[in-house]
């Protein structure tokens, strides 16, 4: 039980003298001596006994004053990373409840270190905020707690407003500093809702407008992006997450329109006609040019053209309907789906029109493709009466399912570090957006106002 | 939320050929019974038998693992009257981390259980206090440990 010795933090250190060696200059002669060197940082490191998850405790944070808002930043921000250091799996984070009896230190210099080990703790994040006016100031500290110390810190300050922003940060720093990882804490999703309940004016059918919407990736802070009272559809963000381009009714007929979000403008790059509509934006990886499909040429087929709407090339070329393009994360590929073989399927095409190849062999739409270095396409499969999600290994051609017929799981899109995927399902009765894992583990449900549809994940 | 795919913990392993010497001690176990068997299986074991094995020398090899089964032993000392503290293998616990720590260690366990070595002046009450906290953590076996009695 007790094998927690001070040999695991060690490693790190030793390995980062072993570095400094070998990287010394051999003197070239004379009598020189190397400048000395010494490593720039040595990283103390959470480990947890050989083979398991460090274990986190992340109580909440200490409010230095007594107000009521300061503590409930206080609480939120602890809360919150929490629930961030939990979804990556990283850690085994210590359920909150069992803190209880363990008093809260006046000060994060000094928290209780053998009650945490009593709790079984290998790492503990202590943190304290303090408010002035509009303004906080975040502090946190991560302890080592078999060592009792100090493994990372960071001090933060800023608008009181957004206490979640905090704890995202702290928790995508936590995870860069001790686990080497990418966190998603502080990505978003954009997806379309029709939560306004609004009816689509001037139109035949009765249908409800469908908006575009933003929201962090656990689904809090959702906030409105478009107010065309217009049918909205396939959001998709912009590499840089400053601009969304979606396809939208709000001329009467599908366009592929380009919101910036936070200069307020908004484009319609391929300039649609109602004889040339344009739909299913999706930005290629370096954000200079955005594939869609058009029916322009007489029926659907896929099209490259630079951001501003200039250079459109054709990409593919025939007579059944070629939709839903995504690119490779190199951008020298798309995979689309086409109906050319009877059914709906995956095919891929380089980038230049050239190269195409069917690579799935099942009723399948929806296809997105995995950030690197996993190479993997995840896509919608019929399955029965419903579908789910499928993923395919492009290198060793294998297949998984991660959902099996609850409701009905569509539009998978990958979180940027390929550890998640966002997708819609009806197994809650309406349509709702859920991430599961990329192992289909961890299924969570993010949306429950309305119908939320066709989830996409900002880099 | 339902568990959408079952991930077996890979390859089980085959259970332990642990025979159980249930010393038939005449031990009125009815009262405990009533309250808690629907929550755990409650067995009773020799200490003896438990240490006591075979001397052998054992093969050397490289690439050896560590025994998953290793045995998890909660002791109750007279001392818990006191301080609320029980023994997990050989570090002092109190008892409202003990679920907790119960849940931590059972992790990579297949098999839910704990020995319980209370203390013969621990109170009956006592022992169930610290039971309740195991079938908190997870446990779904016990088993007491007791001295055999030297035959007469």
């Amino acid at each position: 039980m007790i094998r927690r010795t001070a040999l695991s933090f060690l490693i790190p250190v030793v390995s980062s003298i072993g570095v400094m060696l070998a990287q010394q200059p051999t003197p070239t002669g004379g009598n020189q001596t190397p400048p000395p060197q010494q490593p720039s940082s040595i990283g103390v490191s959470i480990s947890g006994d050989s083979g398991s998850a460090p274990r986190m405790a992340v109580p909440d944070f200490i409010a230095l004053s007594s107000d009521a808002e300061t503590q409930a930043i206080a609480r939120t921000i602890g809360q919150v990373l929490w629930d961030d250091l939990n979804y990556e799996r990283e850690f085994y984070m210590i359920p909150r409840d069992t803190y209880n009896s363990i008093a809260a230190p006046a000060s994060i210099a000094d928290p209780p270190f053998d009650r945490w080990r009593e709790l079984g703790a290998d790492g503990l994040i202590m943190g304290s905020v303090a408010k002035a006016g509009n303004t906080v100031r975040v502090e946190m500290r991560l302890y080592r707690v078999p060592t009792r110390q100090q493994a990372f810190a960071r001090e933060y300050s800023g608008a009181a407003a957004n206490a979640r922003v905090y704890a995202h940060t702290i928790s995508d720093e936590v995870h860069q500093s001790q686990r080497n990882l990418r966190g998603v804490a502080r990505t978003k999703l954009t997806f379309v809702s029709d939560r306004d309940r609004q009816r689509v004016v001037k139109t035949v059918e009765n249908r409800e407008v469908k908006e575009v919407y933003i929201a962090d990736y656990d689904g809090a802070g959702h906030r409105r992006v478009t107010a065309g009272a217009q049918l909205n559809n396939s959001p998709t963000w912009s590499p840089d997450g400053r601009a969304i381009a979606y396809t939208s009714w709000r001329t009467g007929f599908m366009d592929v329109f380009v919101s910036r979000i936070y200069e307020g403008t908004m484009s319609n790059p391929a300039k649609g006609t109602p004889s040339a509509q344009n739909y299913l934006p999706m930005y290629s990886p370096d954000g200079t040019k955005l594939a869609f499909t058009s029916n322009r040429d007489g029926n659907p087929e896929i099209y490259v053209m630079n951001a501003d709407g200039s250079g459109i090339r054709r990409l593919t070329n025939h007579p059944s309907i070629d939709v839903t393009p995504t690119w490779s994360p190199t951008g020298t590929q798309l995979a689309f789906t086409s109906e050319r073989s009877g059914t709906p399927s995956i095919y891929i095409v380089g980038a230049d029109g050239l190269g195409l190849r069917r690579i799935t062999f099942e009723n399948s739409d929806r296809a997105t493709w995995s950030p690197a270095p996993r190479n993997e396409l995840a896509y919608t499969a019929r399955t029965g009466p419903g579908y789910d999600i499928k993923v395919l290994n492009l290198a060793s051609s294998e297949t998984r399912q991660l959902t099996f017929g609850e409701g009905t799981n569509e539009s998978p899109a990958w979180a940027p570090n390929g550890r998640h995927l966002a997708f819609t399902s009806t197994r809650s009765g309406r349509t709702q957006i859920f991430t599961v894992d990329y192992d289909g583990r961890n299924i969570r449900q993010l949306t429950r106002d309305g119908n939320n549809q066709q989830p996409h994940w900002s880099q | 939320m339902p568990k959408v795919m079952a991930m077996p913990d890979g390859p089980s392993r085959g259970r332990r050929g642990r025979r159980v010497s249930t010393t038939l001690a005449e031990i009125n176990v009815v009262p405990m019974v009533d309250v808690m068997l629907v929550l755990l299986i409650i067995f009773m074991v020799a200490a003896p038998l438990l240490q006591r094995g075979v001397e052998v020398n054992l093969p050397v090899a490289r690439q050896t693992q560590k025994m998953s089964e290793e045995r998890v032993y909660i002791t109750v000392p007279l001392s818990y009257q006191k301080d609320s503290r029980v023994f997990l293998d050989e570090e002092a616990v109190s008892l409202d981390f003990l679920a907790e720590r119960i849940r931590q260690a059972m992790i990579s366990k297949d098999q839910k259980e704990v020995f319980l070595r209370p203390d013969g002046g621990v109170r009956m009450q006592e022992v169930l206090d610290v039971m309740d906290r195991l079938k908190e953590g997870g446990i779904e076996r016990v088993g007491i440990v007791a001295l055999q009695r030297a035959p007469r």
